[in-house]
């Protein structure tokens, strides 16, 4: 049986680990598996400045008192 | 009629040039590398393939089992491209040889075991010993399942050759007999074919499902000793 002929058997074995330890490798650690587009929650990411948390008045050129 | 029937399996030199070399590395140009954010139609399509696969297979392990990730989706698409290419007429199938499929199985086997070994060293030798077996009968079953874990990567091994092996060489026979009988009688020429077709289907099947049962045994393996 030819299988069984040793004489080959490091050729084959080397090859074999050069390519399923390296070459295959280094084709499948590139793939990206993406998540499929689902929506995103549009939560807001700014915050309110210090003086916008209070509601406070705002000056407007005509309402300021009178000169 | 031995030296014919054998001779598609043995290493293929050329001069004595190793081209066994060039055909073993051949299946990996048939993987092309994912440059883009969207990819063609190939590359696509074998990215969808590896997540399904890596899905179904990694689902079961531990994180730690998971660093093999890469290792087993190399593992089974190695082995079924080359399965399949070897099912081309006049090609060399490297999974026929013994050397090879010994190559695979024992490296990945002891790697699967000493990791036990190192990080779960108890539980890696409870293995040998069932719960619940009567005191007298320890001794031997302590010998029986060390002879089972040594021989799991020979019959990794010898079952892929084997499997390969012996549809080949059915698909050889059958299709030599359909082409001898054709001068003989047609009818039973036709019959012959059709066996042989169906021959090939299966052999189709049984190359994906060895690259399967392989894989799969050293994931089983591997969650054993993780």
């Amino acid at each position: 049986m030819p299988q069984l002929d040793t004489s080959t058997w490091l050729v084959t074995i080397i090859a074999m680990i050069l390519t399923l330890f390296i070459l295959i490798q280094l084709k499948f650690h590139k793939y990206s598996y993406p998540l499929s587009p689902a929506p995103k929650t549009f939560k807001s990411t700014s915050f309110p400045t210090p003086w916008e948390t209070k509601w406070t008045k705002f000056y407007s050129p005509l309402l300021l008192p009178q000169q | 009629m031995n030296e014919n029937l054998f001779s598609s399996f043995i290493t293929p030199t050329m001069m004595g040039l190793p081209i066994v070399i060039l055909i073993i590395m051949f299946p990996t140009l048939l993987f092309p590398i994912p440059t883009r954010l969207i990819n063609n139609r190939l590359v696509s399509a074998q990215q969808w393939l590896a997540q399904l696969i890596l899905k179904q297979m990694m689902m079961m392990h531990s994180p730690k089992g998971r660093t093999w990730a890469l290792m087993l989706i190399s593992l089974i698409m190695f082995i079924g491209s080359t399965n399949l290419l070897g099912l081309l007429p006049h090609s060399f199938t490297p999974t026929t040889q013994l050397s090879m499929n010994l190559g695979m199985a024992i490296p990945l086997w002891a790697g699967a075991v000493i990791t036990g070994f190192r990080y779960k060293t108890k539980a890696s030798l409870a293995h040998f010993l069932p719960q619940g077996t009567p005191v007298p009968l320890i001794p031997m079953l302590v010998i029986i399942e060390t002879i089972s874990l040594f021989i799991q990567p020979m019959a990794l091994a010898v079952r892929l050759t084997a499997n390969i092996t012996a549809g080949h060489l059915l698909m050889h026979l059958i299709g030599s007999a359909a082409l001898a009988l054709i001068s003989i009688s047609p009818t039973t020429a036709l019959i012959t074919f059709i066996i042989l077709i169906l021959l090939t289907i299966l052999e189709f099947a049984v190359a994906l499902i060895q690259a399967y049962v392989f894989t799969l045994l050293v994931s089983l393996y591997l969650h054993d000793n993780t």
